[in-house]
């Protein structure tokens, strides 16, 4: 694969991380106390974590022999998103059952996909708690996009002529760059899609772009020099 | 390759590390008070609550397990190369991690509760000498778990990434899944016991956890033994269907269907989700204060 390619396709991959954790749903320490909703931990913690599951079947699937590349950019996908999804519905179910709150939104009247009512369900002096529909669609997508991207990284390393465990390596790196980017911009909590604070995507788009264009040309430059990696 | 018969066996071995692994994880943090219901443990002594519970967030869980993991498995490998018998190397790998968590947990302890000498937080050293040892236990547990579930899928599945960094991965997920589940069994509930079951904590009360036992002073192993029937199992199960999910469908299915399977299976935990929502919607019903304010006052 042509270098050129290989920088684009690592900033389409950043790119792709930066948008989807900005889907998933996260409310930090303060939805640890059913004080907000989202899961209750930090965006770079839970992403990296779904990145990092979806980048282990990445991995396996892309040596497989004559294997499409399509396969592996889905079977990190899927990687990423059963290790949300199962989190995230395990959560719902302590929230329910250990604290007995319904899942609810507090940025939104009415759940844009279900419509049913949020805020009567909302318990007095929080933002919310748990994780609704809304929230949970979001927070899949969000890791299939997040698991494509950190599985794409990963396949244009090994094809820049990387060993694939430091392929893996870079591509814990790459994630996290973006992922840590992602989390300034969301500053803390986020509900999905539906949050206001969504709209504060495209500059993070932008830092992406840069970010991963650094990183993607001194990738090739370190190849293409004679560096061993 | 290996058999479908033994890979079976194998996968339904690695979700079961995972599963320990995963309670293991989460009801060490519990004894530690690490991850985001600390804040409120740290946040205590400022609102006027000295309290008796071990404060340690060292960093982040995932972080600090990819951590733990990763010494962990260096050790394991290098006596893995000079032919050690594997299940001991394990053990003693975890053990040196276990050391490393051991004197981050007490250097946490004492620099975080040194740092709150102005508001009269006192520093017991009998919390440290009775935390200790739970803690690096239930470290030791979780890390030797995730050491063999790593080498399972390195050795027999042949998963191209090294030992250690398999190690490094799934002690990242570990972290994530026990911060992001059984942790909030211990913030929402456990921290604030004495407030009514069936809301979230309202801001004004932060930093107010209970200090009292069901006899004496509460300390954090007591909050091991609450969350130990709930949060701690919803850690391990997790944590533990991941495991055994994402490697079952790659085993059993060729490359196309497990691709297939594995969006089947996400659209199930949609509809499951969506389903418990439905549940306690109705179960529980709206916040009768919420209901008034919101349509009585309008």
């Amino acid at each position: 694969m042509d270098p050129i390619t290989i920088i684009l396709g690592l900033i389409i991959a950043g790119i792709l991380i930066v948008i989807g954790v900005h889907l998933i749903p996260v409310g930090g320490a303060p939805a640890a106390m059913a004080m907000a909703t989202g899961v209750g931990t930090g965006t770079v913690q839970l992403a990296t974590g779904a990145g990092l599951t979806g980048l282990v079947s990445a991995g396996y699937m892309y040596h497989f022999a004559n294997v499409p590349i399509s396969y592996v950019l889905l079977s990190g996908a899927v990687g990423s998103m059963l290790m949300l999804g199962i989190t995230m519905l395990v959560g719902n179910v302590v929230y329910i059952f250990g604290v007995g709150v319904p899942p609810v939104s507090a940025k939104v009247k009415f759940d844009p996909i279900t419509k049913y009512r949020q805020d009567i369900y909302v318990s007095p002096g929080t933002e919310g708690h748990g994780i609704p529909t809304v929230s949970y669609v979001s927070g899949i997508i969000g890791a299939f996009l997040g698991g494509v991207g950190g599985a794409l990284t990963y396949v244009l390393l090994n094809e820049l002529g990387i060993s694939s465990a430091i392929s893996a390596f870079i591509a814990i790196g790459f994630f996290l760059a973006n992922a840590v980017l992602a989390a300034y911009n969301i500053a803390g909590t986020i509900e999905g899609f539906h949050d206001p604070k969504f709209k504060r995507l495209p500059r993070a788009i932008v830092s992406s772009l840069i970010v991963s264009g650094f990183i993607a040309i001194i990738l090739v430059f370190a190849t293409s020099g004679g560096v061993a990696l | 390759m290996i058999d479908v018969n033994t890979g079976l066996g194998l996968v339904a071995l690695m979700g079961a590390a995972a599963t320990i692994a995963g309670a293991a994880e989460d009801l060490e943090s519990d004894i530690g008070s690490q991850s985001n219901p600390n804040s409120q443990v740290q946040l205590a002594p400022q609102v006027g609550v000295l309290h008796r519970i071990f404060n340690k967030a060292i960093s982040g869980e995932p972080p600090a397990y990819a951590f733990y993991s990763s010494i962990a498995a260096t050790v394991a490998w290098i006596l893995m190369n000079v032919n050690f018998n594997i299940i001991a190397a394990f053990a003693i790998g975890a053990f040196v991690a276990s050391i490393f968590h051991g004197i981050y947990a007490s250097t946490a302890y004492i620099g975080r509760l040194a740092s709150q000498r102005r508001y009269g937080q006192p520093i017991y050293l009998d919390v440290i000498y009775n935390h200790l040892p739970p803690i690096m236990a239930h470290g030791f547990v979780a890390t030797f778990c995730i050491l063999g579930l790593s080498y399972i899928l390195w050795h027999y599945f042949e998963h191209p990434f090294p030992f250690v960094m398999l190690a490094f991965i799934w002690g990242i997920t570990v972290g994530a899944i026990g911060s992001s589940t059984g942790d909030v069994h211990y913030g929402s509930e456990r921290e604030y016991q004495n407030k009514p079951f069936g809301a979230g904590l309202n801001a004004a009360l932060s930093g107010k956890i209970v200090t009292k036992a069901e006899i004496g002073t509460r300390s954090s192993i007591d909050n091991a033994w609450f969350c130990a029937k709930f949060g701690g199992p919803a850690t391990g199960i997790t944590f533990g269907l991941i495991v055994f999910l994402d490697n079952w469908r790659t085993l059993v299915f060729d490359q196309f269907m497990a691709i297939v399977v594995g969006f089947v299976i996400v659209a199930l935990l949609i509809v499951a989700n969506w389903l418990l929502e439905v549940w306690a919607r109705k179960n529980y019903g709206p916040y009768p204060e919420k209901l008034a304010m919101l349509e009585g006052g309008a």
